[in-house]
């Protein structure tokens, strides 16, 4: 791609200076991509400062913006295949680039070039953030603003999502965490989370869940756990904040997680990341399982589960589930096509295409989805679904499950 | 200009290199893992949680005193030490039987094995591991197998054993390459030598053979140490949640715990190991250097 676009400039520059001598023509042409291929970031800045100087005021001319994916391939393929495509259709005038972090690995260091670059007043290299740092990014003041005067569609949202992102972060997909089971071993899946611990003890190594920091689906089982054994005052206050005398009251939690040891599969193996649950689920190695709403309907859609597996809600308390959030770098040059793309996204054609391809809970009222979608969600309310822990509080969760209960 | 004069300036661009690329992100990482959060260390500091700042003008020790004593790290630590030692005592062992038997035998049963122990190398370690995590697995190759005969096999994914299965795999190909060279450029004249002597096969490889080839074998052992010390990709993929291999530790405490500060003195502590083992290797190449001259 790189030496396409370099190329490119190459055959610009030889038909722009038709009239100079050949021989300036060809210096020109070899040393333009020597200085843009020499160093990648400064070219990309010169980039960015034009596509600023002719977009900005206009709002014409060629204008890009680029989206840092920071998760799984579904989301890859979402915006790769669905959205961008329909938001250049829309916006034939914009480019849209992408830069993919597989599983948000480098979710530190984007957040502290995201923060190293607002205080410097410079552009980071990417526009629109698709990453679960936005909720931590939107506390430290480093997105821009969002609220229902910049992007009219957020009053169609649910107030509840609306307010999590802090003012800058905007909602656009939902998904929570469901209990998978297998039909053929399982006859009645547990109802509560008390009668699915009961289960895990009674039928040593056939439940599984992930270590809470390799994926959000145990996460989510850890702190559901954690949360029905400590007040649920000081449990809601996680949510929103780090509260040290909150998270005193995990031991209890812990305590049970860690009594489940030589229950869960391997007497004790939690596996790394959601896939590995989902394969040890599909190969029929684990029973029960907690997974990702999404994940789990592409994978089942896809033929990687197979039809016997089903899903349910516990409830007493239910997992986790929420909102995905995007957010706009403070710092863009490309301010005005950013805003556009996050307007395109809340659209009802986008929405249905996230209900569609990724299986996610749409965000914008079922009631402006086609029938197709608005069958497939009936019931499920992003509004209903139970928020996780605030992104340090979970950071300090993964750090003290790590401790505490594998191999004690 | 001297001789030597012009000698440094040539080796000029690399120095600097290396003290810019190497020696200035140590120096940072040093001062930030003291607790000075200023300068180059702001933005990581400006996010990082549970962080020591400096007290003293030197800087302070809590981070180092709150790693060093913590049960988990220590228990990591002991687990580190041992699948190191253990592995890399199989690598050597298998290294030099393969050199010893490719020397003495030029059978292709010999060559044979030589080659395939260098075929892990054209296999990239997350392949690698994953099939060593498959094939060992619940419904792996190897249960399947003793099932048939009516045996109930081991379970060897996710536990140590894995992980020691998994470095001797990955460094293997660099210690049979390294022994195998040493031991062949042991004279003939000096085998048969030892030979028409009357001195047993044993005695020829434990007298003649290894003592000369000493040095790169000494090579092979503290680069096979240092790598599966600092490994990450094949406990990651392969070992238990815990205990963990400090690179394992080291990675989720930069990134899933944020806490960038205990990892980089994880990382410091990993460093000395290596620089111990390091020192080996240093007296290794001094001693061949010092013989080369001669």
């Amino acid at each position: 791609m790189w030496a396409e676009r370099v190329s490119r400039n190459e055959r610009m520059n030889a038909m722009a200076l038709p009239r100079l001598s050949r021989s300036l023509a060809v210096v020109l042409a070899l040393t333009t991509p020597i200085t843009l291929a020499g160093c990648a970031k400064s070219a990309s800045d010169v980039q960015n400062q034009q596509a600023g100087s002719t977009g900005g005021s206009t709002g014409g001319g060629a204008q890009s913006v680029t989206v840092l994916i920071s998760a799984d391939t579904n989301i890859q393929n979402l915006w790769e295949k669905k959205l961008i495509p329909g938001f250049t259709k829309a916006n034939p005038d914009i480019t849209v680039k992408t830069n993919f972090d597989l599983h948000g690995e480098h979710d530190a260091q984007n957040l502290a070039k995201l923060s190293a670059a607002v205080k410097g007043g410079k552009d980071v290299g990417f526009d629109v953030i698709d990453a679960g740092f936005v909720s931590q990014a939107a506390d430290s003041d480093l997105l821009e603003p969002q609220s229902a005067s910049t992007l009219p569609a957020l009053k169609d949202v649910s107030p509840t999502l609306v307010e999590a992102g802090k003012g800058h972060g905007v909602p656009y997909r939902a998904s929570s965490v469901l209990l998978a089971y297998n039909t053929k071993t399982v006859n009645a899946p547990p109802k509560t989370l008390a009668d699915l611990l009961a289960w895990i003890k009674a039928h040593p190594g056939k439940f599984a869940y992930n270590s809470p920091k390799s994926g959000g689906s145990g996460q989510s089982f850890a702190a559901t756990v954690l949360d029905a054994n400590m007040d649920k005052a000081a449990a809601d206050k996680l949510r929103t904040d780090v509260d040290k005398d909150a998270m005193a009251q995990w031991d209890k939690g812990f305590a049970v997680l860690k009594s489940l040891n030589p229950s869960v599969y391997g007497k004790g193996v939690y596996p790394n990341g959601n896939s590995q649950v989902l394969e040890l689920l599909s190969s029929g190695q684990i029973d029960m399982a907690p997974v990702w709403s999404d994940m789990f309907v592409t994978a089942k859609t896809n033929g990687q589960i197979p039809e016997t597996v089903d899903v349910t809600q516990i409830a007493d308390p239910s997992f986790t589930g929420g909102a995905s959030y995007l957010g706009v770098a403070k710092t863009t040059q490309h301010k005005e096509a950013a805003q556009k793309l996050l307007e395109y996204v809340l659209t009802p054609a986008a929405q249905a295409d996230i209900a569609m391809e990724i299986a996610g809970t749409p965000v914008a009222p079922l009631d402006s989805l086609p029938a197709e979608v608005q069958k497939k969600f009936e019931g499920t309310d992003p509004k209903t679904m139970r928020p996780g822990y605030y992104a340090e509080v979970a950071n300090d969760l993964n750090n003290q499950w790590d401790q505490k209960v594998p191999g004690q | 200009m001297g001789r030597r004069g012009r000698g440094f300036a040539m080796a000029m661009p690399p120095i600097l290199l290396i003290l810019g690329f190497v020696g200035l992100p140590i120096v940072t990482a040093g001062l930030y893992s003291l607790g000075h959060f200023g300068g180059l260390n702001s933005t990581t500091a400006a996010i990082g949680q549970h962080q020591h700042e400096a007290t003293h003008w030197w800087g302070t020790l809590g981070a180092y005193q709150e790693v060093l004593t913590n049960a988990r790290f220590l228990r990591d630590l002991v687990m580190t030490i041992s699948v190191t030692v253990v592995a890399t005592t199989i690598v050597m062992v298998l290294a030099i039987g393969i050199a010893l038997y490719q020397r003495l035998s030029n059978s292709a049963l010999a060559k044979g094995l030589a080659v395939l122990s260098i075929v892990p190398m054209f296999i990239p370690v997350v392949i690698g591991s994953w099939a060593i995590l498959t094939f060992y697995s619940g419904t792996g190759f190897v249960r399947t197998v003793l099932a048939q005969v009516g045996i109930d096999g081991p379970v060897w994914a996710y536990t140590q054993t894995a992980i020691v299965i998994g470095s001797v795999w990955t460094s293997l190909p660099f210690a049979v390459l390294m022994v195998t060279s040493g031991v062949q450029a042991v004279p003939d004249a000096l085998i048969d030598a030892a030979r028409d002597a009357g001195a047993s096969l044993a005695r020829t490889a434990v007298g003649i053979i290894l003592p000369i080839a000493a040095v790169p074998i000494i090579i092979a052992v503290t680069f096979t140490s240092i790598g599966i010390l600092g490994s990450f990709t094949v406990p990651y993929l392969t070992g238990p949640n815990a205990p963990a291999m400090l690179g394992v530790d080291i990675a989720n405490y930069f990134q899933a715990f944020n806490q960038p500060q205990q990892s980089i003195v994880m990382a410091f502590v990993v460093f000395a190991l290596a620089s111990a083992i390091g020192a080996f290797y240093v007296w290794a190449n001094f001693r061949s250097a010092s013989k080369a001259v001669k």
